[in-house]
């Protein structure tokens, strides 16, 4: 900053710049013109050799704010006064948009600090039944009836479109503009182009030397850089996974077909892709008159083999039987892959490089204040960003690695049961919204959905401390 | 207004140089206006902001490129002190932030922050900082000019000086019962279930020192109290089992290193006295004396003491024993130069004064003394605070303020009145259980409420 200062300092040098937007004028230089990158309107202006100011037709008030954004870093809080939209619009104007989207993303999301921001709602059929939450670029896409809607990284909404699906209950985006849906009540995976709404492709699961595989239904659905792997089950309970490249639209091979007719051999209710170690895995888990049961099973995308199975009850301690996994998710960044159970509302950890016969390390309760906060049925994980987010019924919790220099998992990997801690994410007023039906992280943001409950919530974390006026 | 295209600005009475040769006159262009001002004004800032070098810029006008609006909400408070009136159409956070970038940060604290323009008689409840999560605040410390930090559960969150930002970290603890701000962004904190002091950078998130005192029976020793003077850092240790008790001090400036320990006792036998570990730590520089205050509630009622210690040979030279009517809670007040308690049986307010040191029974009831005890705890839970020459009492979720009124000079009839804080509207909620001063500000927690209160001064606020 200091040296900043000094920088900024100047006699009449010839480094400056007169910009005369809608009839008022600014001074500034050409380092800060230049700062939104070499192919912005700005910088094209500051390369001119000439003393009168140059003349922009536009409103000259978001300039301030955009000047101000590009000498600092920073994005005035008077920009407030703007929408998000008319700034956006301003920004692509002048080239900066990078700029303006760095600073109004959210800060690093940490749940222990968040809250919720804001709910998108759907405009029509406002209750959701898929979304995918886009990572690399913060878009949400949201399936709500036989309706896809895609909102931006500002949770601006750029487009819906109507599919042919009446009720798609799996959606996944697998290209730009390009999303996959299926449904558990028609057959197929249907590609779509957002762009133009219409259907690009389409996928079924067949086969010619066996009747029964007929009319199979999408049950779940990720995507490898190249592939898209579909989980279909068909009217008599046979399953498998299906992967389909994603330029040719067609189905290239199949995974693990097994018929369906025990709890180890039901159809896959979660899918993982985990590009580090090439690995696609498959969750299922049913709940019976006997509890919960049910499978983990890691595949080799490339070669298709199983690497690694699990099925509880039947394996791990026995002092955990009966405690089966409810939901099961995995840490992208880590390599770590955790279970909720479903008895206990225990959490454990595994690690995915080490993984054995029984590999679960069960983390410990600390917070001496949710030790009644309840089992786990009805209850799903999901991680996301070194954290894990739990929804137990309404309530959302998460459980938050214990920052230490030189700790045992920073150096060796040890997982032991004090590596994370537990925390309301929530009020008690929050849980009475409804029962969380879906939890998925993107662009430090966190998206839920509840049961019979319109939109999506959206939870992030602000270094704003949100002081409310007592009037 | 800025200068339009095609006129001359500098020939609207400006001279052409920044500073003319006869006066002390300095020009400066910001973001392409204008601004006048004197060497002297520009001198305010400070040695190390920028503005001060501008005032040493001999020749052609500097330009500084930045926001010309705010530096002219920013040279108003050079030249007066104070904030204009239209700075209000600012946040306070770009105000802060431009005035880090000028390296005048301290005159915008002084201005908004400043303890001297605290008013207790015209607190008000202004402003609600709410907090994250469900777990209520435990525990609630303040620096001088303003910044807060909160413990809630296993986290600490900090809100900085302007309270319009705010970072949380999580701890090793379960949950915090003693935090200490030595800076807005370092604070002590420790449990009643969790052995040793932490000391923390909450701004970064991690454990700076861990201070553990070795006691005999080589168990854990949780922390019941932290107290600070402006070199030493005290903390009151319990041993794990319960059966030691000491307080250890450090000093604060040369990276915690301990100095010495003083009131070390070890429990043999049935005698209560000795194993009522230290919970409240209050350093009254005036006398260069640490009190150390302990009670326990036992089925013979609730006995503690209040003992004063001298550092330097670790003496306790004054002790009062707190049989009948034992404190609930006891603060030291440097100003009126006396000591006052809160009666956990009558729940009236006590005071000594420091002047009658070592006299038995020096208490003077404040309140109504005639009051039938009737063995109702009345007091149960009230804190007591003093700051400045004011004492704050709560008293289940109402403030009471006492203050003295200033009529005869003799020690012996000191007049206090009492005055109960807030409009209707903010008595009557939860009841307190925490709260503590900083800046012009008090911060107020209550059970079960996931917020922090901020009471201010109605003219102050921004």
């Amino acid at each position: 900053m200091e040296d900043g200062a000094r920088r900024t300092i100047q006699g009449q040098g010839g480094d400056r710049v007169k910009l005369n937007v809608g009839g008022k004028l600014f001074e500034t230089t050409v380092s800060t013109l230049r700062s939104g990158g070499p192919d912005s309107l700005l910088s094209a202006l500051s390369n001119r050799n000439s003393d009168d100011p140059v003349f922009i037709d536009r409103d000259p008030e978001i300039f301030s704010a955009l000047l101000a954004l590009l000498r600092s870093n920073r994005l005035p809080l008077t920009a407030k006064r703007f929408s998000n939209q008319e700034l956006i619009d301003e920004a692509v104007y002048y080239g900066i948009e990078s700029q303006l989207r760095s600073a109004l993303a959210p800060s690093q999301l940490s749940g222990i600090d968040a809250s919720l921001f804001s709910t998108i709602r759907p405009s029509s059929d406002g209750i959701v039944t898929d979304f995918n939450a886009v990572d690399a670029d913060g878009s949400v896409w949201v399936a709500h009836g036989g309706q896809v809607s895609v909102y931006d990284w500002s949770l601006t909404h750029n487009e819906t479109i109507r599919t042919h699906l009446d009720y798609i209950s799996s959606i996944r985006k697998v290209g730009p503009d390009l999303a996959v849906v299926g449904s558990e009540f028609e057959s197929g995976l249907h590609f779509y182009n957002l762009a133009n709404g219409r259907r690009v492709g389409s996928v079924e699961w067949t086969d010619p030397s066996d009747p029964r595989i007929y009319k199979a239904r999408v049950n779940a659905v990720v995507d490898s850089p190249d592939s898209v792997f579909a989980a279909f089950e068909c009217q008599h309970k046979e399953n498998c996974v299906l992967s389909i490249d994603k330029s040719t639209m067609k189905a290239v091979s199949e995974l693990g077909r097994q018929s369906g007719n025990s709890a180890k051999s039901t159809v896959v209710g979660k899918l993982t892709f985990l590009p580090e170690i090439n690995a696609l895995i498959g969750f299922s888990v049913t709940a019976g008159a006997f509890g919960y049961s049910g499978y983990v099973r890691l595949w080799d995308s490339r070669s298709g083999d199983v690497v690694w199975e699990t099925n509880e009850p039947g394996s791990g301690r026995s002092s955990r039987f009966g405690d089966s996994f409810a939901d099961v998710d995995f840490d992208r960044d880590d390599l770590t892959m955790f279970k909720i159970c479903s008895k206990s509302g225990d959490l454990a950890v595994a690690d995915l490089r080490k993984l054995s016969e029984d590999p679960w390390v069960y983390l410990e309760e600390k917070n001496p204040c949710m030790r009644h906060a309840g089992g786990g049925s009805s209850s799903l994980i999901h991680c996301y960003r070194k954290q894990v987010f739990v929804g137990r019924g309404g309530e959302l919790e998460v459980w938050s690695r214990m920052v230490e220099k030189g700790s045992d998992f920073e150096r060796e990997r040890v997982l032991h049961e004090g590596l994370y801690r537990r925390n309301y994410m929530d009020k008690v007023e929050d849980a009475e919204r409804g029962i969380i039906k879906k939890i998925e992280g993107a662009g430090d943001r966190l998206f839920v959905t509840r049961e019979d409950a319109e939109g999506i919530e959206v939870w992030q974390s602000s270094q704003f401390s949100g002081a409310v006026l007592n009037l | 207004m800025p200068p339009f295209a095609g006129s001359h600005p500098l020939s609207h009475g400006f001279s052409r140089n920044s500073i003319d040769s006869a006066s002390n006159i300095v020009t400066i262009d910001v973001g392409g206006q204008l601004f006048q001002t004197t060497r002297q004004t520009l001198k305010q800032s400070g040695s190390k902001s920028i503005l001060s070098e501008i005032s040493n810029i001999d020749g052609s006008v500097p330009f500084i490129d930045r926001d010309p609006e705010i530096f002219s909400i920013l040279l108003s408070l050079l030249r007066t002190g104070n904030l204009p009136s239209k700075a209000k159409s600012f946040d306070i956070q770009d105000l802060v932030f431009e005035s880090q970038y000028y390296g005048i940060e301290h005159l915008l604290l002084n201005s908004q922050s400043n303890p001297s323009q605290f008013e207790p008689f015209d607190l008000e409840k202004s402003v609600i900082l709410p907090l994250s999560g469900r777990d209520s605040p435990t525990a609630i410390s303040t620096t001088q000019l303003g910044s807060v930090q909160v413990a809630h559960g296993c986290k600490i969150t900090s809100f900085d000086w302007s309270l319009k930002r705010k970072s949380t970290i999580l701890t090793q603890f379960a949950g915090i019962d003693s935090l200490l701000s030595l800076s807005p962004s370092v604070v002590a904190a420790g449990a009643t279930d969790f052995s040793g002091l932490q000391i923390i950078d909450v701004s970064k998130g991690f454990v700076k020192e861990t201070l553990n005192w070795e006691n005999v029976t080589k168990t854990g020793s949780t922390v019941q109290a932290i107290g600070a003077s402006k070199e030493l850092l005290f903390t009151s240790f319990e041993s794990a089992r319960r059966n030691s008790n000491c307080i250890m001090i450090y000093d604060l400036n040369d990276g915690f290193r301990p100095v010495t320990e003083i009131g070390h006792y070890e429990i043999f036998g049935a005698e209560l006295d000795s194993a009522i570990p230290a919970t409240k730590l209050s350093w009254i520089s005036s006398h260069n004396l640490l009190m150390a205050a302990g009670s326990h509630s036992g089925p013979s009622g609730v006995r503690g003491n209040i003992r004063f210690w001298d550092l330097r040979s670790g003496n306790a030279v004054w002790e009062i024993k707190e049989n009948v009517d034992c404190f609930s809670d006891c603060t030291v007040s440097d100003d009126l130069s006396a000591i006052l308690k809160v009666g956990v049986h009558s729940g009236e307010v006590f005071i000594s004064d420091l002047r009658n040191i070592g006299r038995e029974n020096s208490w003077t009831c404040l309140g109504d003394q005639r009051k039938v005890t009737n063995g109702k705890k009345e007091g149960f839970g009230s804190k007591l605070e003093s700051h400045g020459s004011q004492v704050f009492c709560s008293k289940g979720g109402n403030l009471e303020l006492w203050s003295e009124v200033l009529i005869g000079s003799s020690i012996k009839d000191r007049v206090f009145r009492k005055n109960s804080m807030g409009r209707a509207k903010d008595s009557c909620g939860n009841k307190i259980t925490h709260f503590s001063f900083g800046g012009n500000k008090m911060f107020v927690t209550r059970k079960d409420q996931q917020f922090v209160e901020v009471w201010q001064s109605s003219v102050r606020g921004f």
